[in-house]
């Protein structure tokens, strides 16, 4: 087995005592950050990494059991502060690795001190028995994933890796022209099913550290109300509710997102 | 729209608007463009017309919203982040909605237009419609699939297949043996009737001994130290006797895997000869002919002399009435002439042959052609398992060698074991002959004790003198039936109801009372047969008196025999 920051392609840079870790969502890879993660390498330790099955991380790390819940992503990120020696950090995750810090929180307290969400969600599907509205209904996430199982959602050009098997000719895959977030689907498929079928709303009540909640306008994936939602039942939170529009803050408004963290922290 | 009725062509250097503008609307593929907060403002016509709506509609919208649910997450998550970073993608292919609920199979490209400091200016994106390809694309795909399955069915199917076959391979490897070991705890059950006869003359001598013991310490005799000492090396030959044999049975029956060494199959057979004349019975003799210089064979010991009991039974039940069984052993040279004409790969060369005859009812045709098949049997329900052949059969076949059998019916029958030739010089040694002395004895009494146990018979002759008997002692029924006609004075015939040489000892008395129409008859047998008694009874003034027996319960019949 490679190397824990083998596996999930660390990037290390930065200087300061305290340690940032930013985590991206489902879709991308660290990439995302580069907008954001730059403003803080004067006053941090940053840290980029992949989740495994996504960027440049090892493929061949990523189960099927252990990455069929958030938990597993969380253990992930737990396993890599540990082998950073992380202590009272500070953790930046976007979308669905919002939710994978705080429970890599809850599972190890003393790694960061500040959690940083942004467009967090504890659940996609509304829950009409607990008057709970995550954005979606059940059958529009089955109809994502029924649609996501039968054919490869999006990337017309890398059908041809698909029909012709992955890792025969990985080199038609460096060829693409959409370079960045390109995913196996297979995992891509598997990803999307954890993100979306989770329910962590329970653990929120349970974060003992600070948290900043970055709400953006208009975001599909996790609309205001869901914002509100987790700032209201997180113990010790600040909501930002953000001009920025869409899912993606720290590309569409970088220099926002920078000043909100920056005031957070 | 400005109406271009009357509009005549235009220079091509001097573009009008109107024509630009028709350029935008009516392109062949659908155009877009939105503003920094992603908001559509201007959409041309031919993407309006595809979409069922006026383009007025769309005005004011998120790309986004053009789509499906499924198309309108993965865009948020991958294609918005990707033309942020990349400032463009190309060839995505998404569904966009209809005005009618049905959606339309697109290509997508974006660009974005940056200011300096890296903010979005505006978007612009074009649409090409995708169906014909998407179709291809999905039916690739499903095809793609298909294969994936029939592979993953293939593998399984392979391993299922490689497994199936390594268990048959264990559990017919685990039958060979079974069946191997019922083979030969078949012919165990037969050599065993043989040893427990001679078992029972052997503790019959053992006991006789003792009391001995007992009764010269009780009231001794004359010289009743060497009475003692002559009962005692009878007691323990009779008891070593019997360990050899149990020793010969038990290593014939232990479980053993096939283990081809070097043997002089001369040895082997004269070694055998004993267990195999047991097996026999005494009314067919046993002939063993080795041949000179005999090559060493390259066989498993055991299972040669499992083949051989096998043989010898075979032999013994084509032969109800007696006859000979001879067991030769020679070299032999198969040609490319004969291997030619044998059915099973067979290299011409070098071999030991070892023929057992007999002179039997033969077999048949039918017989012949079905002899080594497993199970086939021409014999009654718990007579024949039909697996004795088919022992011989795999056996010599496992041991490279061949088999076959020459049979005339009513004459006898042949089977003619080829085994390899050793060509290593070492030679195994197999267990030594077992030499069998003859000794009749002599006497002047009035009781004719016919007994082939030499013991047994020293023994008994040693009781009946003591008690005043004038014995006479013949070892077989041909020297019973001579003493007979010499000696007028003959009370009673104490016989071994099996004798060897042919004539049993029923057959013997028999014979000796066509003569002597009254003659008193007392048997004596430890292997009890249907053969000795006839529906379990005796004639009149005949009597059995079953071995083992003490020497009290041999004077108690023969005087009641006597007396009758
Ligand atoms: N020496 C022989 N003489 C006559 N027939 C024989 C002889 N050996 C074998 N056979 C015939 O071949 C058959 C098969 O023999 P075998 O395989 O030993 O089974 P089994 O003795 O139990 O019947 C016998 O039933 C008998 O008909
Ligand atoms: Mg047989």
């Amino acid at each position: 087995m490679s190397d824990v920051l083998d596996r999930h392609h660390v990037h290390v840079s930065g200087h300061g005592a305290r340690t940032m870790v930013f985590a991206h969502g489902f879709g991308c890879d660290q990439n995302m950050w580069r907008w954001v993660a730059p403003a803080f390498e004067d006053r941090f330790r940053v840290v980029l990494f992949d989740h495994i099955g996504a960027g440049r991380s090892d493929l061949s790390a990523f189960d099927h059991e252990r990455h069929g819940s958030l938990e597993g992503y969380a253990q992930d990120v737990v396993a890599l502060c540990r082998a950073l020696d992380l202590r009272d950090g500070v953790f930046v995750g976007h979308s669905v690795s919002a939710m994978i810090g705080v429970l890599a929180a809850r599972q190890a307290p003393e790694l960061f001190a500040d959690m940083v969400l942004v467009g967090p969600s504890p659940r996609y599907i509304d829950d009409p028995a607990t008057d709970y509205v995550g954005g979606f209904s059940a059958e529009q996430i089955e109809e994502l994933l029924d649609f996501l199982d039968n054919n490869h959602m999006g990337w017309s050009q890398n059908m041809a890796p698909v029909i012709m098997g992955n890792g025969d000719r990985p080199e038609l895959a460096e060829e693409l022209t959409n370079s960045f977030c390109r995913t196996d689907p297979d995992i891509a498929r598997h990803f999307a099913r954890t993100t979306f079928r989770s329910d962590n709303r329970d653990d929120l009540a349970g974060l003992a550290a600070r948290a900043l909640v970055l709400q953006c306008t208009d975001d599909v994936i996790a609309p205001e109300s869901v914002g509100r939602y987790v700032h209201a039942r997180l113990p010790d939170s600040q909501l930002v509710l953000m001009q920025a529009t869409g899912h993606c803050p720290n590309l569409s408004a970088p220099a926002e997102t920078v000043a909100a963290i920056d005031a957070f922290l | 729209m400005p109406s271009s009725e009357a509009s005549t062509p235009t220079p091509a250097t001097s573009t009008s608007n109107d024509q630009l503008l028709d350029l935008f609307e009516h392109a062949p593929c659908g155009y877009l463009t939105a503003g920094p907060d992603g908001r559509i403002d201007r959409a041309n016509r031919t993407l309006s017309d595809w979409l069922g709506v006026e383009p007025g509609q769309l005005v004011g919208r998120r790309f986004p919203e053009l789509l499906p649910i499924a198309g309108k997450i993965y865009y948020e998550t991958h294609f918005a982040p990707l033309l942020r970073m990349q400032g463009a993608f190309d060839e995505v292919a998404l569904d966009l909605r209809r005005g009618d609920g049905t959606v339309v199979p697109v290509l997508v490209n974006a660009r974005e237009r940056r200011s300096a400091d890296g903010r979005t200016v505006s978007l612009r994106i074009t649409v090409m419609r995708a169906r014909d390809r998407r179709r291809y694309e999905q039916e690739l795909l499903d095809a793609r699939r298909r294969a994936d399955a029939a592979t993953a069915e293939l593998r399984e199917l392979t391993h299922t297949l490689e497994t199936r076959v390594a268990e048959e391979l264990t559990q017919r490897q685990e039958a060979e043996n079974q069946l191997r070991q019922s083979q030969k705890m078949e012919a165990i059950g037969q050599l065993t009737g043989g040893v427990a006869h001679d078992f029972n003359n052997l503790l019959t001598v053992i006991l006789g001994g003792l009391e001995t013991i007992e009764r010269q310490l009780a009231t001794p005799g004359k010289d009743p130290l060497a009475r003692i000492g002559r009962a005692v090396a009878m007691a323990r030959q009779g008891a070593l006797r019997a360990a050899t044999l149990t020793a010969r049975l038990l290593a014939f029956a232990r479980r053993q895997p096939l283990q081809p060494k070097p043997i002089d199959a001369s040895r082997l057979v004269t070694g055998l000869a004993d267990l195999l004349q047991r097996t026999l019975g005494a009314t067919i003799a046993l002939e063993t002919v080795a041949g000179a210089g005999l090559w060493p064979a390259l066989a498993d010991a055991g299972e040669l002399e499992n083949a051989l009991v096998n043989l010898a039974v075979n032999a013994r039940d084509a032969m109800p009435e007696g006859g000979r069984l001879t067991i030769e052993t020679s070299n032999a040279c198969l040609d490319e002439d004969y291997v030619a004409g044998v059915p099973e790969p067979l290299p011409a060369g070098h071999y030991v042959l070892i023929a057992v005859s007999d002179t039997g009812c033969g077999m048949d045709q039918v017989a012949l052609q079905k002899a080594f098949e497993p199970f086939f049997t021409t014999k009654d329900v718990g007579k024949g398992t039909g697996l004795g052949l088919s022992q011989v059969y795999g056996f010599t076949r496992q041991s490279g060698g061949h088999v076959r059998i020459y049979s005339e019916p009513g004459h006898g029958t042949t089977v003619k074991l080829y085994l390899p030739r050793c060509l290593d010089t070492r030679c195994v040694d197999t267990v030594a002959p077992q030499p069998e002395n003859q000794a009749s004895p002599r006497g002047s009494e009035t009781v004719l004790l016919v007994e082939d146990h030499e013991d047994l018979l020293a023994y008994s002759v040693a009781v009946l003198r003591e008690l005043g008997y004038r014995v006479l002692a013949a070892p077989d029924a041909a020297a019973g039936l001579a003493l007979l006609g010499r000696e007028p004075e003959i009370d009673l015939l104490f016989t071994d109801m099996v004798l060897p040489g042919g004539v049993d000892g029923r057959q013997l008395a028999e014979e000796a009372r066509r003569d002597r129409p009254g003659l008193k008859v007392l048997f004596t047998s430890g292997y009890a047969r249907n053969a000795i008694l006839r529906n379990g009874r005796l004639e009149t003034g005949m009597d059995l008196l079953p071995k083992p027996f003490t020497g009290e319960a041999l004077a108690a019949r023969v005087r009641a025999a006597l007396d009758r």
